[in-house]
């Protein structure tokens, strides 16, 4: 009962004239903002984060989470329509983009914006109920607890990929060494940086992102020379029933998965999109269509990266420890408006973090109403020729990269990775491992290294410790289960075809 | 050496190489003390046994083509890196323009008159951008 009593609290704050207006406004601009290839939810809240300065507190911290939502949704948007990604968008390149190939555009969106809700929602309950106890949950793990989830997170990868488990493995392992450039933590050396100076903060997100996946796909697109214009006639938004139907489930599933995951330190939204998707290419009763522009690959994923996005905020708010850079930007909004986030942030300040919890769903509701009726107008963007379109295209990762740390250096990094994800594209290389190794690559580095000093260098306390010996023999069932299945394969297949 | 699978390989451990040679030039330590040069190592020497491996299995395998289309992407490249160095030494909207009229030789059809309205259309949305959110962009 303490629940509702207190959830009653949060909807008492959230729901007033004032705070549902901060609350709109950042879901409308979030939206808009994170819509324009380029701008993922990091950058759209370090653009807005001025804006809330001259506001009171509990709407700022309000308004500010509404623009993180909106950034994502809209970040989505772009990944489904012209498969320009961001951290909280790689896994709905995969399915979503392959559903706007097929002219289900309409179709992509509103099950993304349906599954956000649902995973929002459930997050939510699990946020209001579990909140106090589950901070000290993250406390218990050490670092080679770590250690061993960001492994597991791997290997989940290999499940996304197109192509095969050593590819994806391999791709991983490029990311991890590309999240190697720049200054080592642990002792200050500047690695891999090739004398440069900008290179000493490491190569950003942005750069890799746009470069690997949006200008690659854009010099894709050129070389096949084909003008691409799916939509001609009507677009349909609604789904039917039995479209509908499949929705529910792989969202139930992708928004139980993100809470969970979105609860853990280094967790968070990036490895819940992949597992949800991994989970629901194994056990969805469309298996077979994953991967080909399915339903249920844009539902668990995006279900999942909600729940996780929203569940991200209970170890910055009951133990003080941010798990993501977007997460390090709130606690600093948090710091600026004199509140420490932390154990005693519940005590001390209820009215904000009841009215915090019950205007992220208020939030949820805003992207719904305002999505379903705006993804026309989105779609409007297919009518530009594509001659017009990718110059366009360019100009906004340009304008992306340029303004996270308002470096044209970073611009020439873009082009670089361009150069690579192209490569890649053309060997046939999956490029969203890497990504996911690229940003759990620092924190892997920094936890396995803490975990060898702590163990002077005994590798056994990846299997000593409760939570990382888990871990390490479910990766390890999972390898013999991977071979099981590739012998097999390959027996089948020469019995099938004796030469 | 069109094998696409072959590539692949060595593609991989090429980078394998190109990150473990370098991981040499910086202390390694020892296992309760790793370095800064350590896990470098360490993730390099399994990707290049991931690559070589995967090099010498297309051996065994039919090849596949490989389609590379130099043109296109140097043109890319060439619009992003001059669009950098415009934005650098002229100013932005320089910058613009050159994106604009370099990138578009990839397309399909060339026209100087719709080039000069995407430009003019993008430097007014940068100029939104600027005013509009506060981006800094040095415009000119």
């Amino acid at each position: 009962m303490e629940i509702i009593h207190n959830l009653a609290f949060g909807f008492g704050h959230a729901l007033t004239l004032h705070n549902l207006m901060f609350c709109a406004i950042g879901c409308v601009v979030g939206t808009f903002v994170g819509l324009l290839p380029g701008l993922g939810p990091l950058a759209t809240i370090s653009l807005l984060l001025p804006l809330t300065f001259s506001i009171d507190t509990g709407g700022a911290l309000i308004m500010l989470a509404g623009i993180y939502y909106g950034a994502q949704y809209g970040d989505s948007v772009s990944a489904i329509t012209m498969k320009i990604p961001h951290a909280s968008s790689i896994v709905a390149c995969i399915d979503g983009y392959q559903m706007t190939l097929k002219g289900k555009t309409g179709l992509a969106l509103f099950t993304a914006g349906v599954s956000s809700f649902i995973g929002g929602t459930v997050a939510i309950v699990v946020l209001a109920a579990l909140a106090p106890a589950l901070g000290e949950v993250a406390l218990k793990f050490g670092p080679a607890d770590y250690t061993a989830l960001m492994l597991f997170g791997f290997v989940c990868v290999s499940f996304v990929t197109t192509g095969s488990l050593l590819d994806g493995l391999a791709m991983c392992m490029v990311g991890v060494l590309l999240g190697q450039i720049g200054t080592d933590v642990n002792s200050g050396v500047a690695r891999y940086t090739l004398g440069l100076p900008f290179l000493m903060d490491g190569v950003g997100l942005v750069s890799v992102a746009l470069g690997c996946f949006g200008i690659a796909e854009i010099t894709k697109n050129l070389d096949s020379r084909e003008e691409r214009t799916p939509f001609s006639g009507k677009i349909k938004l609604m789904p039917t029933w039995p479209e509908f139907k499949r929705i529910i489930p792989s969202a139930l599933r992708g928004s139980v998965v993100g809470s969970f995951l979105g609860i853990l330190p280094g967790g968070g939204p990036v490895i819940a999109q992949f597992a949800a998707y991994a989970i629901d290419r194994k056990v969805s009763k469309y298996k077979d269509e994953i991967g080909t522009g399915a339903i249920e690959g844009v539902a668990g994923q995006a279900a999942a990266d909600e729940a996780a996005a929203r569940t991200s905020f209970i170890p910055l708010m009951s133990i003080g420890i941010p798990e993501n850079a977007v997460m390090a930007l709130m606690m600093g909004a948090f710091i600026i408006k004199g509140i420490q986030p932390g154990p005693n942030m519940i005590a001390q300040h209820p009215d904000l973090f009841w009215g915090l919890v019950a205007s992220m769903w208020i939030g949820n509701c805003f992207l719904l109403i305002l999505n379903v009726p705006m993804v026309r107008y989105l779609l409007s963007i297919f009518k530009i020729p594509y001659v017009v379109l990718f110059p366009a295209i360019l100009f906004f990762c340009c304008v992306g990269t340029y303004s996270v740390n308002n470096s044209l250096e970073d611009v020439f990094v873009t082009a670089a990775f361009g150069l690579m994800g192209y490569v890649m594209l053309r060997l046939s290389l999956d490029p969203a491992p890497l990504m996911l190794g690229f940003i759990l690559g620092p924190m892997l580095e920094e936890n396995f290294r803490r975990s060898l000093l702590l163990s002077r260098g005994s590798f056994t306390v990846f299997m000593a410790r409760p939570i990382s010996g888990t871990l390490m023999s479910l990766i390890a069932l999972f390898v013999v289960w991977q071979m099981t299945v590739f012998v097999r394969d390959v027996r089948k297949a020469r019995r099938l075809a004796p030469a | 050496m069109k094998d696409r699978n072959l590539l692949k390989g060595l593609f991989l451990a090429a980078v394998a190489v190109i990150f473990g040679v370098g991981a040499t030039r910086y202390d390694i330590g020892h296992v309760e003390r790793a370095g800064p040069g350590f896990f470098p190592l360490m993730v390099s020497s399994f990707l290049f046994l991931l690559g070589a491996g995967m090099a010498v299995r297309s051996r065994f395998m039919k090849p596949e083509a490989i389609y590379f289309n130099v043109k296109n992407i140097a043109i890319i490249m060439g619009s992003l890196a001059g669009f950098a160095a415009f934005s650098h030494y002229v100013n932005m909207i320089s910058g613009i323009v050159f994106l604009v009229f370099v990138s578009t030789l990839a397309g399909t059809s060339y026209s100087i008159r719709r080039n000069a309205i995407i430009s003019a259309v993008l430097v007014a949305i940068a100029f939104v951008f600027q005013r509009g959110l506060g981006l800094q962009l040095p415009l000119y």
